[in-house]
């Protein structure tokens, strides 16, 4: 029973640091990510930060609990262990600190740069810049402009990939703009697709619209009224061709009208005692 | 200008040479330079910089006539009036530096500045030929960049217009094989003359760095040398100043010919290498503090060493205080010196005014008749700086007084 013991012991005392060693790749795992998202979130609204000391700690930190919790092996010959390689991924940052267009301009150029260079960043309509301390009534409409610009945009700079107004999020800019002008449809809406992937998507539609509306009901929250989809009364304004009669149809030589047109044209019957002489007979409702 | 008997003022060994000629040109005396590395066995008297510098002087000024001794370890220089470039066709004065040229064209370029504004007429120079070095150097000179971002702003403040100054680098190169000859192309021109450069008044508080730019450059080798750099400089900087911008600038290497006898045609490329050129511009009008730092011409150097070696040589200046660098403190001096018979004071810090090249400078200027410096501590702070005034001798632009 004894040597039973010991030898159960051991794949246990064996298989406790690598348990330990899992849960703690676990517990770290989530704690980085959280870093790395309020750094990201940092960098995006303020500056980037310097990483190099982290990253570099962090390489160490590894290395060493490495090194620690594997002590029992001794598989690693000692030089190898001792000299911890520090890799530094240089990254987008020295891209993203980088001089804005006048500025590089102004500083690149032939002559000296200005020592008090303020460059202002609003543009008129022919590309031209306009100083901040200009006070003149257009002047002050742009900069409201921009102003307003900036506070209906801002939210795309927020993303962490693509914190600059151009790529992608310029394409989103002009889309909001277009909307605020009273564009019906987006430009992100596509226009051509299998009607297979349309169904699919309208039907995804409704089904969210749908569960949404359930969830609210069954929680007692009170939402906007449904959008009637009905079917709309098109046949009224129904486009007729260049040529084409205004009532019936043409066809094969003949006017063919149908019995709604006649009883259009007619109009409602009423006996004349109850109205006489109105004005509106004989000719349809639509008073074409 | 040629006083049947002139009277020479005696000057030994080629230190400080350029400033020695510059003085001598803008005052007019006459010099005789001896005993010119005249204890080398290999190579005595005076080297092909200096020999390209004396031409260059010759061909801007008019009248100026130049001796030099056998060995070249002797020469005698009567300046002439400084007429700029109109003798030339096409407005400007061409400069080929020889390949065994072992200094940046800085070198040529901060005396040059200080002459131009004295000058007849605009004064364009383009140094071409094997030996242009625009980078930082071994032998201590500061890349063009350098110059044209923390010396040109300089003369802003003795009432030379900043917009008529211009450093066009039309080809960039590091310092070749051995530290000798590049193949860059730069022309300086320098537009704004006046009749008497006003002093200079700074002597108040340098202020605190509000800002950090700077400019990489690549030289024929790996682009991304160029953001190394960059990152590096940033990690140190980054902590204590919130503005710090750095342009990058890639070049090819420039093709010089190969010196190869049956093939005369034949190309090769030659100051390959990178840099780093940072300046901090202070909250105080006009206070520039530089640093410039480029691999050296025999490798072995990782762009990150070359971007915190940068940044920690921007440092130190800085924290030498005052409100010039040792960089600029010539050229500050010199035009107070020069200029119009006023006393200007400057404030510089200890530790720039008690190097070698500021002291020479203070004596070579009493030497040419210029009045003493007073200096005073700066008691308005802990700093330790040293106020400068500077009694100018009113030497003004001789040209313009004729003209």
């Amino acid at each position: 029973m004894a040597t039973n013991l010991g030898k159960r012991k051991r794949p246990i005392a064996e298989a406790n640091p690598q348990a330990r060693k899992l849960e703690r790749e676990e517990s770290e795992a989530p704690e980085l990510d959280a870093q790395e998202i309020f750094r990201r979130h940092f960098e995006a609204q303020f500056k980037p930060l310097p990483v190099v000391q982290s990253t570099a700690q962090q390489v160490e930190d590894v290395s060493e609990d490495d090194s620690s919790e594997e002590s029992e092996w001794e598989g690693i010959s000692e030089p190898e262990e001792e000299s911890v390689e520090v890799i530094e991924h240089t990254d987008a940052q020295s891209r993203m600190a980088a001089m804005s267009k006048e500025e590089l301009k102004a500083f690149m150029g032939s002559k000296p740069p200005k020592s008090s260079l303020s460059i202002p960043l609003i543009r008129d309509k022919e590309g031209a810049l306009i100083k901040d301390d200009d006070a003149s009534e257009s002047a002050n409409l742009k900069k409201d402009l921009a102003l307003q610009r900036l506070l209906t945009e801002s939210h795309l700079l927020e993303s962490s990939s693509n914190p600059t107004l151009s790529g992608k999020n310029r394409h989103k800019a002009t889309d909001l703009r277009l909307q605020a002008l009273g564009s019906k449809t987006s430009i992100f809406k596509q226009e051509k697709m299998p009607i297979t992937h349309r169904k699919g998507i309208v039907a995804k539609e409704t089904e969210r619209e749908g569960n949404r509306r359930r969830e609210a009901r069954e929680n007692g929250i009170i939402l906007e009224k449904a959008k009637m989809k009905g079917k709309k009364s098109s046949d009224g304004k129904r486009d007729r061709g260049v040529g084409a009669p205004a009532v019936g149809k043409f066809s094969g030589g003949t006017l063919k009208l149908s019995k709604s047109d006649i009883h259009d044209i007619e109009g409602p019957k009423r006996s004349p005692s109850t109205r006489g002489g109105g004005r509106g007979r004989g000719r349809g409702k639509r008073g074409k | 200008m040629m006083t049947p008997n002139p009277e020479f003022l005696r000057f030994t060994t080629h230190k400080s040479l350029t400033q020695r000629l510059v003085f001598s040109t803008l005052t007019g005396r006459p010099i005789h330079v001896s005993q010119i590395r005249s204890s080398s066995p290999t190579n005595p008297g005076l080297a092909p910089h200096e020999i390209s510098f004396l031409r260059l002087l010759d061909s801007i000024t008019n009248g100026s006539s130049l001796q030099i001794s056998y060995t070249g370890t002797t020469f005698t220089y009567v300046p002439g009036l400084i007429t700029g470039s109109v003798v030339n066709s096409g407005d400007v004065v061409k400069c080929a530096l020889p390949e065994s040229c072992r200094r940046g064209v800085s070198w040529f370029l901060i005396p040059l500045c200080m002459l131009a504004p004295f000058s007849k007429a605009p004064l364009n120079v383009r140094f071409e030929g094997e030996g242009v070095i625009t980078s930082a150097t071994e032998t201590g000179d500061v890349s063009v960049d350098s110059v044209r971002t923390a010396i040109l702003p300089l003369y802003e403040q003795f009432g030379i217009m900043g917009a008529k100054l211009e450093l066009r680098v039309l080809q960039r190169s590091c310092a070749g094989s051995g530290g000798k000859g590049g193949g860059g192309v730069v022309e300086l021109r320098f537009g704004s003359q006046v009749r008497l450069p006003k002093t200079l008044h700074m002597n108040r508080n340098p202020g605190r760095v509000r800002k950090i730019r700077g400019v990489a450059y690549c030289t024929g080798v790996s682009a991304s040398g160029n953001a190394r750099m960059i990152h590096a400089a940033r990690g140190v900087l980054n902590p204590l100043v919130g503005d710090v911008h750095v342009a990058a600038q890639y070049d090819q290497a420039p093709l010089i010919s190969s010196g190869d006898r049956n093939d005369p045609g034949k190309k090769k490329r030659t100051g390959v290498g990178f840099g780093l050129a940072l300046i901090a511009e202070s909250s105080a009008e006009g206070v520039i503090y530089s640093a410039d730092v480029a691999a050296p011409s025999s490798g072995g150097v990782t762009p990150e060493d070359i971007g915190k070696q940068c940044a920690y040589q921007l440092l130190e200046n800085i924290s030498q205080g005052g409100c010039v660098t040792r960089v600029g403190a010539g050229t500050v001096l010199t035009l107070m010196a020069m200029g119009s018979e006023d006393v200007g004071r400057v404030r510089l810090g200890r530790d720039v005014l008690g190097t070698e090249d500021v002291i020479l400078l203070g004596r070579d200027l009493k030497k040419f008749g210029a009045s003493s410096w007073g200096m005073r501590d700066a008691e308005d702070d802990e700093t330790g700086d040293i106020i400068v005034s500077v009694k100018g001798i009113g030497v003004g632009n001789v040209g313009r007084k004729v003209a």
